[in-house]
């Protein structure tokens, strides 16, 4: 025990405190860059006191969704679980949250720590705290002026997966060959969660597609289907490499407006699963959590029923309602994720006001040109499903370019940098229903302004598939 | 009469949203009722390139880089005589650098490139990323491009015409001031942003320049370019006040 350890967690603990009192956001971050500075060797301290073990998760999309769906199952199986839920998930983020769970003393009482590690801070993080089990979701390209290119992110969580023990158990996504070929390229122990490929999944979103090429032999990669963006059915056209067989493999699997139904099957069972978000792309994030939760021997129904109640954390989704109409708000951050949200406003049934936000600070990624690989053209399909678009934030000249290239006409394009009177614009708008899609440093102070104006709805609002025990 | 575009390499070199160069200079033909077909030529695709009026090259990772500098060098003679005979180029990067004579590596290794203009790049010790704002003079116009550049490489000119100087930013190297290439309707640049959607006076010259070579009157409609010039203007002020 020392000093310095005690002097840290004492300042961290101050500051979260103070930032309670001032209101001043969440302090997710700023605690434990304080108490690192103190004590740098801080999350060392940390390592060995979940009780059970250390699940970490990462990749590029649905690191928060996914980490806070397996701390839900895990507390619902009756476990004290620390997670950094609000999505901070840098060194300092994970500090904060062991932090937050400790005595002053610096001792923590948990059964697991549960946590989101951003795949360029998987290095930092895993060189003091060696988890049992990683999960890794899938690999997008993102913030590229922060990363460097995404071969490079891969090697480098290759690398520090590397110097795990033996004994560490990975959880891949087979649906993505980015993240599958690290079973083989690690030599680790690997589990596997997938989609069953089916005709009718078939994604529409065609482009920013990476993984062409076999990461073994360079040829051609193979797909019998593509689901979003590079996830499939793939094959190479040379060697061995292909979409292993999952472990715990989706099937049956429809998707709309209220949630997305499933059966999961581990080969000898199946589980119905009714998630009450939308999308493919949170399918695939119960999925891996679930598959966390099994082979840490969690009771599957209590995983399926963890999962039923899943409320989003703040953007990823979220509903408000203004009078008659629902506003969504949801985060976009890189090219595959927006797509996936573009693809959640074509399934709207009503005309739509939608605003855009697009920030660029080092958070958001200081390079916007990204937007330019986003599909936007999917939306001159369903011209009479948009009444505006009112675009935001320090870049909101650039994304209404964007719109215009992409063919929506300029008289429904509306440039209000300033948020408040963006957001007010769009809740006044003619049309029944609001879209609201933010980046990351643009996403408190809309949510802010919108839970002022509107009201926030516990769950997701068209949630509407009966639960079947 | 259509206006042929050949996007080099979209499934390879396809950094920065880099197409969405290719997707402002077909937009703002089609505005103007001008006939545009597209083609997208790939590793081992056959291509004629005397058959095109505006060629675009993109960037790609390093892997990417060297396979495309054998596949195109196979092809090097074709293209650098449709290069001579005025075919309108943009190349964007790494696209950019594999135009030059060489790359040289941090270990002083150089690596041959097209040599279809005289330039060279060496290996950086720093990537040089940001914002840029760029002097240029387009068809007789001053005006100033913006863009993002993200490059390690830092590209030397040899008397070659600049694209622009740079008001805000590196630029080629960030010590001579210069950004881009010029040669003949070969136009290189380092900007990403993509570059053409919020600079529309280079690209309606490059369509100008393409229809001239087809010997088609060269007089643009105008467009109405509000949006391209607020977004133009909102960076010039950040960078340059």
């Amino acid at each position: 025990m020392s000093l310095r350890l005690i002097l840290a967690v004492l300042a961290a603990k101050l500051v979260m405190h103070i930032s309670r009192l001032l209101g001043k956001g969440r302090g997710s971050s700023l605690p434990g860059m304080l108490a690192l500075r103190i004590c740098p060797d801080l999350l060392g301290h940390f390592e060995n006191q979940p009780r059970t073990a250390t699940i970490m998760v990462t990749g590029t999309n649905g690191k928060t969704t996914t980490n806070n769906m397996l701390a839900g199952i895990l507390e619902r199986e009756g476990y004290q679980v620390v997670a950094n839920r609000e999505g901070a998930n840098l060194i300092t983020g994970v500090a904060t949250a062991f932090i937050r769970s400790s005595s002053i003393l610096g001792r923590v009482r948990c059964d697991y720590a549960v946590l989101e590690v951003d795949e360029a801070a998987f290095t930092g993080v895993t060189k003091w705290i060696k988890p049992r089990l990683v999960v890794i979701i899938n690999f997008f390209r993102d913030q590229l002026d922060r990363y460097g290119e995404l071969d490079t992110t891969i090697k480098n969580v290759l690398a520090a997966v590397k110097q795990l023990p033996d004994s560490t158990v990975l959880i891949l996504n087979a649906d993505d060959p980015l993240v599958a070929r690290l079973a083989r390229e690690s030599g680790y122990h690997s589990k596997f969660y997938g989609v069953r490929p089916v005709q009718e999944l078939s994604g529409n979103v065609a482009y920013s597609r990476e993984a062409k090429f076999c990461p073994f032999c360079g040829h051609a990669l193979e797909y019998n289907i593509y689901l979003y963006s590079q996830l499939g059915d793939y094959k190479c056209t040379q060697c061995d490499f292909a979409r292993p067989q999952p472990d715990i493999e989706a099937e049956s699997v429809t998707t709309g407006v209220g949630g997305t139904t499933a059966f999961l099957n581990d080969d000898k069972n199946k589980w119905q699963l009714n998630l009450p978000v939308r999308g493919m792309h949170n399918l695939y994030n119960a999925l891996a959590a679930f598959t966390a939760a099994y082979l840490l021997g969690v009771k599957p129904e209590t995983a399926v029923a963890g999962l039923e109640t899943y409320t989003p954390a703040t953007g990823r989704m979220e509903s408000f309602r203004y009078g008659s109409k629902q506003v969504v708000l949801v985060l976009v951050k890189n090219p595959t994720g927006f797509n996936q949200a573009l693809s959640g406003l074509l399934t709207g049934e009503v005309e739509q006001d939608v605003m855009i936000a697009i920030n660029d600070n080092a958070a958001d990624g200081r390079d916007i040109s990204w937007l330019w690989d986003v599909d936007f053209e999917i939306l001159t399909r369903t011209p009479e499903k948009f009444k505006r678009f009112i675009c935001s934030g320090q870049r909101a000249e650039d994304m209404a370019l964007r719109l215009k290239y992409a063919g929506v006409s300029p008289t429904i394009i509306e440039i209000e940098n300033d948020f408040s009177r963006a957001v007010d614009s769009a809740l006044n708008g003619e049309s029944g229903a609001v879209s609201v899609l933010v980046t990351y440093t643009a996403l408190w102070p809309v949510e802010k302004i919108l839970s002022r104006r509107a009201e926030r709805m516990k769950q997701s609002v068209d949630y509407s598939v009966p639960s079947v025990s | 009469m259509s206006i042929t575009v050949c996007h080099l390499y979209p499934d390879l070199l396809n950094l920065y949203g880099d197409r969405g160069n290719v997707i402002s200079f077909v937009q703002r033909c089609r505005w103007r009722g001008l006939d545009v077909q597209v083609r997208e030529i790939n590793l081992d695709n056959p291509v004629k390139f005397e058959e095109y009026d505006f060629l675009f090259i993109g960037g790609g990772s390093d892997r990417e880089q060297s396979l495309i500098a054998a596949d195109l060098g196979a092809r090097v003679d074709s293209l650098r005589a449709a290069v001579e005979d005025g075919l309108v180029v943009l190349a964007i990067c790494g696209g950019y650098q594999l135009l030059g004579r060489f790359y040289r590596t941090p270990e002083g290794k150089e690596i041959a490139g097209l040599g279809l203009l005289d330039f060279y790049t060496e290996a950086g010790n720093r990537r040089l990323i940001g914002n840029v704002a760029v002097e240029a003079e387009i068809g007789g116009r001053k005006t100033i491009l913006v863009g993002f550049e993200n490059h390690g490489g830092k590209t030397f000119l040899n008397g070659l015409k600049p694209l622009g100087r740079v008001l805000f930013g590196n630029g080629n190297n960030g010590m001579d001031g210069l950004e881009g290439a010029r040669y003949k309707n070969v136009f290189c640049s380092y900007l990403h942003g993509p570059l053409l959607p919020k600079n529309p006076v280079l690209t309606d010259y490059l369509i100008a320049l393409a229809l001239q070579r087809k010997g088609i009157g060269t007089e643009l409609s105008p467009l109405d370019d509000s949006i391209e010039e607020r977004a133009n203007k909102a960076m010039v002020k950040r960078l340059l006040g």
